[in-house]
């Protein structure tokens, strides 16, 4: 019930002449005139209408009594009395009702002063956005301030009531006139956690600028004391960025000081050049777990600091680099500390299309540091030409690449080499053909594609068992991994190949040209031993086996599924697969099945979510994440929203794992009180992160 | 069973120029522009005015989801999304094609102390993202035809 009608325009013509009608006028020529019955006077966009009423034509000054009811540029008063210069906009009401247009703001007051055509003051009145004439809620003021021009209202010493108890007094306090974001309260968040006790949350906002705000969120927790925490965000032509610090002043439970930084930047300062930077810190191993408001925030453990400056033109690109990471160790499962690259220096030329052949040539130094392990500097050029030919019925790709390094170590085991170098060249041809056809997919036309594709890749065998491991490793078997010349990631192993891929993909596209659905079927086919190796040396004839299948079956229903099949060892090594059913808005459900025995440990889940509307006005939420071979639930989520005309309940329980042994469970309040407080915080986030398809309960259904 | 090899009447484009707002140096421009000419008599013209078609890009947007967390807590596997949202104009400034979200997704297994790998191997499913979307962009305009 809140769609708040278009402001009508504020342009109104000063010296349009005011109309008057009524059924009996009386009076003196162009001094005043008194008016009885159907009083209505008319100026621009204001109409007052009343039982009696005197105009004062040199004045341009309207009295009225009886049914006083005035309509400005969207806005409505009724009042007993009435007076009002219709020029300037100025007079006052008693008595009166008002009623804003932009947001169906409404409420009752001992006298309206009007203060010009757009501002008004309220003496001793109330304020709500619910329609009934008995409000759930509404703010009573000892003075309220409309100011429809800057879209905002102040209560000053105020008392905002629930269900008719006074549940905040204030003051004063601002609330947008409209849907537009204005600086005030956001709704504050009450609740409980396992390690910071009961807490409360009280964010302010602040609108300093269209594109600049300011959240400050003070946050009590009983058992460890005053957490503050403020976040800023700007977005200009050149530049943007976001910048979130936090802390606490001697935590009650560490006798220590807590706190964290978080902050990007990005800035276009001339024409190509870009510098950036990510920075986040915190002050202990433990802070994301006691303090984090989000599942994103509470599983960081490594924290990136890296500035980079880029140039780029149309043909070429450089990149200067520094970057690390502080890790925040978990003692019962450590984690290797990533290397620091300090500095990394790249340079990529390239050009497509020159007489049918594409080029590139990327180089790279880096300076690469570790506390104990293998440290020094590498450098690697890596120029590749090939000669696409493409045809709407298929491509072939002839492909040459060089793969050249270098590498001068320090802190190497004594004995072992401390300057390597290689150079590797690859030789690969890659092609594929599209075939049509007209086919039918659950009772629609649709366009079927058959599209198989072939990928061969020669590189010659270089023992590289001395090379240290920066950056390589081993990525997941994916699409993109099996038409890649190379089996590792990074430019530390550099894979011997003599080997080709097979895959078959089939689309079935809409008339529009929307992709319906997708199935695919791939593997990689070993022709010699693959000699280089991270870890296990393997001697496969063939990669594991690929098959997925994306899509939409129905408007409701669409399925998402992902297997990596071991043909040699006739096992499922990965799996993936889900299916979402949302027949409506505010219903969904999820039941998604994950395995993954390349990782140590495995990982095996059962993930269930959904939103669905129990009851009128009633929506649960909920999520349950199972581990099947820890035999427990990983992550679970409860909330229950109630959803009146005018506010929101919603109650949010949740648990996240943190670390070995240990979670963070935590059960969330919060009363949103539409148009008052606008919408984000914690245990809205929560839902929306932790449900795929969640829908805010206060989005129409039918927009 | 009815499949035929695709032709050059179902890549060719509905119009004979078309701008196609993406930098110069964007890669996805890039291949964009390249199968734009593969697929038929279509011109790339760099002045927006002069175009018969003008695909506007309204936002390019990657984004990084955790998909699992495991019983100690630590982020398993994420989603990468590719989020592309555009529409085609024509040269008078009407809507050929209404604002079009395209959003592709890839899962990527996670270890911290794999962190660098783990980025490199992102670009790597990005760039593969980055040619079916070239691919669903294709097959969005050559349809404009029968609208």
């Amino acid at each position: 019930a809140q769609t708040a009608g278009a402001r009508a325009s504020k342009e109104d013509d000063k010296n349009a002449p005011s109309i008057i009608n009524a059924e009996q006028m009386t009076g003196r020529p162009d001094r005043e005139v008194f008016m009885e019955r159907d009083v209505e006077i008319n100026k621009g966009q204001t109409t007052v209408t009343s039982d009696k009423a005197t105009y004062r034509i040199v004045e341009d000054e309207v009295e009225a009594v009886g049914n006083v009811r005035m309509r400005r540029f969207g806005d409505t008063y009724t009042a007993d009395e009435f007076r009002y210069k219709m020029d300037s906009g100025e007079g006052y009401a008693l008595n009166p009702t008002y009623r804003l247009g932009a947001n169906n703001g409404q409420g009752q007051a001992e006298r309206v002063d009007f203060e010009a055509e757009d501002r008004a003051l309220v003496s001793e009145g109330t304020y709500s956005t619910c329609e009934s004439p008995d409000p759930d809620w509404y703010l009573k003021a000892d003075t309220l301030k409309l100011d429809s021009g800057l879209d905002l209202g102040v209560a000053y010493k105020s008392l905002l009531y629930f269900k008719g108890v006074p549940i905040l007094a204030t003051p004063a306090m601002s609330f947008p006139l409209s849907g537009e974001r204005k600086s005030g309260f956001l709704p504050p968040t009450i609740g409980s956690t396992n390690r910071g006790g009961f807490e409360v949350t009280t964010p302010y906002y602040f609108n300093i600028a269209p594109n600049r705000d300011l959240t400050l969120y003070p946050r009590y927790m009983s058992r460890r004391g005053l957490h503050m925490g403020a976040e800023g965000r700007y977005l200009e032509p050149t530049f943007s960025g976001q910048t979130t610090v936090e802390g606490m002043l001697n935590d009650q439970v560490t006798k220590t000081d807590r706190w964290a930084v978080s902050s990007i930047h990005t800035h276009a300062f001339a024409p190509g050049w870009t510098y950036n930077w990510n920075i986040n810190a915190a002050s202990d191993d433990d802070y994301p777990s006691d303090f984090a408001r989000s599942i994103t925030g509470v599983t960081q453990r490594l924290l990136l600091r890296d500035m980079t400056l880029t140039y780029g033109s149309t043909y070429w690109s450089a990149l200067a680099r520094a970057s690390n990471y502080q890790v925040l160790q978990d003692p019962l499962a450590p984690i290797g500390r990533p290397y620091d690259r300090l500095p990394q220096l790249m340079l990529t030329a390239s050009r497509l299309d020159v007489g049918g052949f594409d080029w590139s040539v990327e180089s790279d130094v880096t300076r690469w540091w570790h506390p104990n392990l293998v440290r020094g500097d590498r450098l690697y050029v890596n120029p590749k030409i090939s000669y696409p030919l493409i045809h709407p019925g298929g491509f072939l790709t002839p492909k040459l690449a060089l793969h050249a390094s270098q590498y001068h170590l320090q802190n190497q085991v004594p004995g072992q080499p401390t300057n390597l170098s290689r150079v590797l060249p690859t030789f690969s041809i890659d092609s594929g053909l599209v075939f049509e056809r007209d086919a039918r997919f659950f009772g629609q036309s649709m366009t079927q594609t058959l599209e198989p594709r072939l990928f061969y890749v020669y590189t010659p065998y270089r023992n590289q068992n001395d090379f240290p491991i920066f950056d390589s490793g081993i990525a997941d078997l994916s699409f993109a991994q099996l038409f890649s010349e190379n089996r590792f990631v990074g430019n530390d192993r550099i894979s011997d190949a003599n080997q080709l891929t097979g895959a078959v993909v089939s689309r079935y596209i809409e008339p529009s040209g929307v992709e319906r659905m997708r199935v695919a079927v791939g593997q990689r086919f070993y022709f010699e031993p693959q000699s280089v190796t991270l870890g296990a040396a393997t001697n496969d004839s063939r990669s594991d086996m690929l098959v997925s299948a994306t899509g939409r079956i129905s408007q409701a229903v669409s399925v998402d599924g992902n297997l990596q099949y071991s043909q040699t060892q006739n096992i499922m090594n990965r799996a993936n697969y889900g299916v979402r059913w949302q027949p409506a808005p505010k219903k969904v459900l999820n039941v998604a099945y994950r395995l993954d025995r390349t990782q140590n440990p495995q990982l095996e889940q059962v993930d269930v979510s959904g939103q669905w509307p129990i009851a009128r006005r009633w929506y649960g939420a909920a999520r349950v994440n199972y581990s099947l071979l820890d035999r427990r639930v990983a992550e679970g989520l409860l909330g229950l929203e109630y959803k009146a005309d005018c506010w929101v309940f919603r109650v949010v329980g949740q648990r996240i794992p943190t670390s070995t042994g240990q979670a963070t469970t935590s059960l969330f309040f919060q009363l949103e009180l539409t148009g008052l407080a606008r919408l984000g915080s914690n245990p809205l986030d929560a839902m929306q992160q932790s449900i795929p398809g969640y829908q805010l309960v206060t989005t129409p259904s039918n927009p | 069973c009815g499949f035929q090899l695709r032709g050059a009447s179902s890549t060719q484009l509905p119009f004979k120029s078309i701008y196609i707002g993406l930098a110069d140096n964007s890669p996805l421009g890039s291949e964009l522009r390249r199968y734009i000419r593969a697929s038929g008599d279509t011109v790339i013209v760099t002045d927006q005015k002069a175009a018969e078609a003008n695909l506007e890009v309204l936002s390019e947007l990657r984004e990084k989801a955790i998909l699992s967390l495991n019983s100690q807590g630590r982020v398993r596997e994420y989603t990468l999304y590719y989020k592309f949202l555009f529409r085609v104009k024509d040269s008078k400034g009407q809507e050929l094609m209404p604002a079009t979200d395209i959003t592709l997704k890839r899962d990527i297994s996670f270890n911290e102390s794999q962190v660098m790998a783990k980025e490199l191997e992102e670009q790597m499913l990005y760039r593969e993202m980055q040619s079916d979307l070239v691919q669903q962009i294709l097959r969005r305009l050559s349809a404009l035809k029968s609208a």
